[in-house]
């Protein structure tokens, strides 16, 4: 049974459909890996799926539980959304941490505010996240104190906190210098051991590669092809996506 | 007429720049803050009779805006002003507001979305993430400009002397009719004292909120 379906998504910008009709599903415990050129809508489909952005077509379950449905997200209350978008955790690209936090009340702050556990459980939690994204000295540190790989690994930690179903990765590693891409991608590995079902948007093709169950390769708002990543890597299909990884690849 | 005599009777006077900087205080904060959500918010009616407001008030001398307080309620409504510190407080607070809404306005639209995205997908609400995400990242970014007008509201306190408020000004004034011109220019002291305070006050603000950057 899948943990994740996505049916049909539409989304425009006013006059620019940005999604033209997306559909994929993820099973438990896997791996996706979204590539894809600048401007072909991977962000927005991760803002989609957190309801950040309201597709105004198509259907998402979570757990065979329907909680997005295009037609009536009109009907949708705030609290309701803010119950449904917990399914799903978000990594931004520039992380977003809270400047004001420490590291430590950065994780807590959501989980206290939610009150999903008494707040000696929450700390708890929080420690074993800090240690397990690699940070248990930097606990009471502030975000202006970090590199931006720590940065991200605390946001990480973040949303890992409220034990979404799906996590998902918007260019994690974007933003960062080069010698600090490593440690977040590690960390990223490390949770699939873990059992977290992830999607991550990439343009690191040696982690979509070694890393994934799945790869999907949007091109101008549709999923131009998809598959294992032996099947995407190895041997595309699309024109586009062989001009993409020759072009990917040239860079290195 | 003693130094200390005349020192003790511009205090008297000097009180009453306190008093109407205190009140104004006291009422322009959190009355800015609703002119600032009136001037952000989606519903545009509001927004453009807020924003003309501010506009006015902000394009127009405040001395002429305590002649208009002081006496329209006389002329138009036939009820005159009673108190000429109320007066100059009604003034004062309108006037004040406006501009730290302003303030208010630029801090809160200089926080970047993302902050606000964050919240949302953690699950937090609206008004969870105003007051424990945003509102302390703006406290930061508008304690320099909130200083500044701060210390131009102890200076403009004397133009209450334009409706007969018996502050500082007026009453060395009363020393200077007499002949005695040195009392107006010590006035300049008291002035300088409370400003030299809350600068160091301030400063102390900024510090506190130093141990972040954002
Ligand atoms: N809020 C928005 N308003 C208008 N256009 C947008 C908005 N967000 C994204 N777009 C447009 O949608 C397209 C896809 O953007 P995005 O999802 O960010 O792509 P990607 O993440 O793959 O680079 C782009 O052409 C972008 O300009
Ligand atoms: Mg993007």
């Amino acid at each position: 049974m899948s943990v994740l379906e996505v049916k049909n998504i539409k989304k425009s910008f006013g006059k620019t459909e940005v999604l033209k009709n997306i559909s994929f599903s993820l099973e438990k415990g896997e791996v996706l890996s979204i590539i894809g050129s600048s401007g072909s809508g991977k962000t927005t489909l991760l803002r989609c799926l957190n309801f950040l952005e309201f597709a105004e077509e198509g259907i998402i379950t979570v757990n065979s539980e329907k909680i997005y449905d295009g037609k009536l997200n009109k009907k949708m209350k705030e609290s309701e959304i803010r119950t449904k978008r917990l399914h799903f955790g978000l990594v931004f690209q520039n992380f977003n941490l809270f400047p004001q936090y420490t590291v430590l009340k950065n994780i807590m702050l959501a989980p206290s505010l939610l009150k999903i556990a008494s707040e000696k459980e929450i700390e708890e939690n929080a420690k074993k996240l800090i240690e397990r994204v690699g940070l248990n000295d930097k606990t009471d540190s502030y975000p202006c104190e970090l590199s931006g790989g720590q940065q991200q690994r605390v946001a990480i930690a973040r949303a890992l906190a409220l034990n979404p179903d799906i996590l998902c990765f918007d260019e994690p590693t974007s933003a960062l210098d080069p010698e600090l891409t490593g440690e977040v991608l590690k960390v990223i590995k490390g949770l699939k051991t873990g059992d977290s079902t992830m999607i991550v948007v990439t343009h690191e093709m040696g982690f979509a590669r070694e890393v994934s169950d799945k790869v999907i390769f949007m091109a101008d708002g549709i999923i131009e092809e998809e598959g294992t990543p032996e099947q995407v890597f190895g041997n595309p299909k699309s024109e586009k996506m062989k001009a993409f990884l020759s072009k990917s690849f040239e860079n290195i | 007429m003693s130094f200390n005599q005349i020192t003790a009777a511009l205090f008297e006077g000097f009180f009453q720049n306190c008093e109407l900087f205190a009140l104004t205080l006291l009422f322009a904060i959190p009355l800015g803050l609703i002119v600032a959500f009136g001037s952000m918010t989606k519903i545009k009616p509001i927004k453009y009779i807020v924003r003309a407001i501010v506009w006015i008030i902000r394009g127009t001398p405040l001395m002429l805006q305590l002649f208009v307080v002081f006496y329209v309620p006389g002329l138009l409504f036939d009820k005159p002003m009673k108190s000429r510190m109320l007066a100059a407080v009604i003034a004062f607070v309108i006037n004040y507001a406006c501009y730290f809404s302003e303030i208010y306005r630029g801090g809160i639209e200089s926080i970047p979305k993302g902050q606000y995205e964050a919240g949302h997908v953690l699950g937090m609400n609206r008004k969870q993430i105003f007051f424990k995400v945003i509102l302390l990242q703006v406290v930061k970014r508008i304690v320099p400009p909130m200083s500044n007008e701060i210390i131009t509201l102890v200076k403009d306190t004397s133009l209450a002397r334009i409706i007969a408020v018996a502050e500082i000004l007026m009453a060395a004034e009363r020393f200077a009719g007499r002949g005695l011109i040195w009392p107006l220019f010590y006035t300049g002291i008291y002035f300088l004292i409370f400003n030299g305070v809350l600068t160091v006050l301030f400063g102390r603000v900024e510090k506190k909120l130093d141990y972040f950057r954002s």
